[in-house]
């Protein structure tokens, strides 16, 4: 079954294997560095984000993908749809925000100011879908601020997130596919 | 060379590519439809009330309970890239500490273009509260209608409907009947 392979790789030796493999870690590499520019100019840990749940439809499904900017020059507004991640908490939630409270900072100065604006923002949010606002799901933090926030819902693309969905339900797809991409990588030939 | 492999591999990489392309213009179209919604509101009913909110950090504050005639034609928002449109009315003011507040007090999605035209009496789905727990020291709110387009696939934009030419006055509290 594997005869074939195997005499592929005695024909090849192993400065060819170890190439391969090279070939496999940078294609890796450059991905995992375009996800870290991206998050580098969009300013957000993670710009790009799948739907887990229903709380926001109709306007997002399960398996939808977001791109999320979070731009240091601009303040959250109401109608603004955020993700947002509690400490503590395992999943970041992608609500609306439905209200700002924006409390001026005493003695900011332009000059030698640690943040670009005046003030400092409260924020509540709620799910299109919930009948209520999202204080229960802060755990004890009774407003959001800034510093919870991955960043606001600028794009979208629905259906696509639902493959790391499935991966993430059934994890043995996850790793046919890995094995199956690590396998290709070696033995394909030019 | 050209086994069923590489064929299906060929064709599964164009055409992934074609939809991406095709899915990349049409999020671009989203830009060339910029018409806008017009809409009025009128204040109907405003009231502070001394309530007991249960899922308050501070049980009893002042909330204010507002009606609003709202009417609005949002068909120019509908084209081909819009999946639903937010509507919501928010009252904007700033309280005797400086605090600049926004508060959304009735929403609403509209998912079909035969459902664009509004008129309703907007009563407000969220009470406005402050900070201070007390509206005394706030003469009253502006008001503002605005909207957020979600599309199929691409940007989400967003734009302001009507405004209230005048502010909104709270009158003094009363107790909530009970």
């Amino acid at each position: 079954m594997f005869e074939d392979e195997i005499r592929t790789i005695k024909r090849l030796g192993v400065r060819m294997i170890l190439l391969q493999i090279l070939n496999f870690a940078s294609v890796i590499a450059s991905g995992l560095m375009i996800w870290k520019g991206l998050s580098l100019v969009t300013n957000s840990e993670s710009p790009i984000v799948v739907v887990l749940s229903g709380s926001m439809e109709p306007a997002f499904y399960r398996g939808d993908l977001l791109f999320l900017t979070n731009p240091v020059s601009e303040l959250y507004k109401t109608g603004d749809i955020t993700v947002y991640k509690i400490p503590g908490a395992d999943i970041p939630i992608v609500h609306r925000v439905m209200e700002t409270r924006d409390t001026p900072i005493k003695g900011w100065d332009k000059l030698n100011a640690t943040t670009p604006h005046p003030v400092t923002q409260k924020l509540l949010t709620k799910g299109d879908n919930n009948a209520v606002d999202d204080l229960d799901l802060y755990q004890g933090i009774e407003w959001l601020e800034r510093k919870h926030i991955v960043g606001k819902v600028r794009g979208f693309v629905p259906y696509v997130g639902y493959v790391t969905i499935a991966m993430n339900d059934f994890p043995q797809l996850k790793y046919a596919l890995l094995g199956g991409l690590a396998l290709l990588a070696l033995f394909q030939r030019e | 060379m050209h086994s069923i492999f590489a064929r299906l591999n060929n064709s599964t990489s164009l055409l992934s590519s074609c939809l991406m392309g095709l899915l990349f213009a049409i999020s671009l179209t989203t830009f060339l439809f910029n018409e806008e919604a017009h809409g009025q509101i009128v204040p109907a009913s405003v009231k502070v009330l001394d309530a007991r909110l249960p899922r308050q950090r501070y049980r009893t504050q002042e909330a204010v309970f507002t009606q609003f005639n709202v009417t609005a034609d949002l068909t120019p928002l509908f084209h081909w890239n819009t999946k639903q449109v937010f509507v919501y009315l928010q009252a904007e003011y700033n309280n005797s500490k400086g605090v600049q507040n926004e508060v959304v007090v009735w929403d609403r999605i509209v998912r079909r273009k035969s459902d664009a035209v509004i008129r309703t009496r907007a009563m407000s789905k969220y009470s406005i509260r402050d900070l201070t727990r007390s509206f005394k020291k706030i003469p009253g709110a502006h008001f503002t209608l605005k909207y957020n387009i979600m599309p199929y696939v691409g940007v989400l934009t967003s734009g302001d409907i009507a405004r209230t030419s005048e502010l909104v006055t709270f009158p003094a509290a009363q107790r909530a009947v009970s």
